[in-house]
């Protein structure tokens, strides 16, 4: 089973990515001291797995609480991979989780603005 | 007498309405810490979700931005790198407010100046897809809109930022900005 799995720490989300059934999940806050650190790894393994898909249902869930300026410069880039892995024959379905009217909403709906291919749910709380 | 002096202390920061001060080295551990009170102070308070957020968010920015940009660093020799700045958060007048400062060399005045001046005088709209253009790299960091930091700053305060530079010396100025809510 290819799997990333990774505990939240006090400013860095839970991840749970299971690359056999291309289920993904960030969970928690996101406010390391440095993004590129925590990010970096997860886009490379990202980057590398999606770059092989084709015809394929990928569903990735967003559940963040809060997440700094620096992290969100990082989830867009996440957005856009995301978006090239639509437009390259996938069946990408982004689900953004979070508390109705929080500003985590209106920053998902802003990143979603560029979506074409990828589609984009959100999922709001009470 | 040390009572006294301390209690006087204490009472300047009362008067102007200061709940939360730190004046020092700013590390990672004082934002996770002091944050994490900050939090929970909100909550006591029963601040609606919104603001409280809100103020969390500004207060991690402003931190971040003196551990990352003070001129003025206590040197420990070698890394990690111990940024001095000052932070206050309190409630005055009905506005909530969270205000850091540090020095910033003289040089770098003129830029950040107007760089906060261009984020001050844009609205809701201006602000959003600055913000955007900045994530995506359209515009570098620092150039037009300074860092994204900044941008998100003045996006969550929503009764607006001020800021002020005051000279030290020749080669360095006193930066401050405050988000009010």
């Amino acid at each position: 089973m290819d799997t990333l799995k990774i505990g939240a720490s006090a400013r860095t989300p839970e991840v749970d990515f299971d690359f056999d059934a291309n289920v993904y999940r960030l969970k928690g806050e996101c406010y390391p001291e440095d993004i590129a650190e925590f990010f970096a790894p997860l886009m490379d393994r990202l980057r590398e797995h999606f770059a092989r898909l084709r015809g394929a249902r990928v569903d990735f869930t967003f559940e963040l609480i809060y997440f700094n300026s620096s992290s969100a410069k990082a989830i867009l880039g996440l957005f856009d991979l995301l978006e090239q892995t639509a437009k390259a024959g996938n069946d990408v379905a982004i689900v953004w989780a979070c508390e109705e009217g929080d500003d985590i909403q209106e920053m998902g709906e802003e990143f979603a603005e560029d979506l074409t291919a990828a589609k984009f749910r959100l999922q709001l709380g009470e | 007498m040390l009572a006294e002096e301390m209690y006087a202390l204490r009472q300047v920061l009362s008067r102007n309405g200061i709940g939360y001060c730190y004046s020092g080295c700013m590390t990672e551990e004082i934002l996770l810490g002091i944050g994490n009170a900050i939090r929970r102070h909100m909550q006591a308070r029963e601040a609606d979700a919104k603001t409280s957020r809100s103020v969390f968010a500004v207060f991690v920015e402003q931190v971040q931005n003196v551990i990352r940009y003070s001129a003025e660093k206590l040197d420990g020799g070698g890394p990690p790198e111990m940024p001095f700045g000052i932070l206050a958060v309190g409630d005055l007048d009905g506005d909530i407010f969270v205000s850091c400062g540090n020095l910033v060399a003289a040089a770098d005045v003129p830029r950040l100046r107007a760089n906060l001046e261009t984020i001050r005088g844009l609205d809701k709209q201006g602000l959003k897809s600055l913000h955007k253009d900045v994530l995506r790299g359209d515009v570098p960091e620092g150039s037009k809109g300074a860092g994204v930091g900044f941008i998100d700053i003045a996006r969550r305060a929503t009764r607006g930022i001020e800021f002020d530079f005051t000279p030290v010396d020749e080669a360095s100025s006193f930066f401050t900005l405050k988000a009010l809510f």
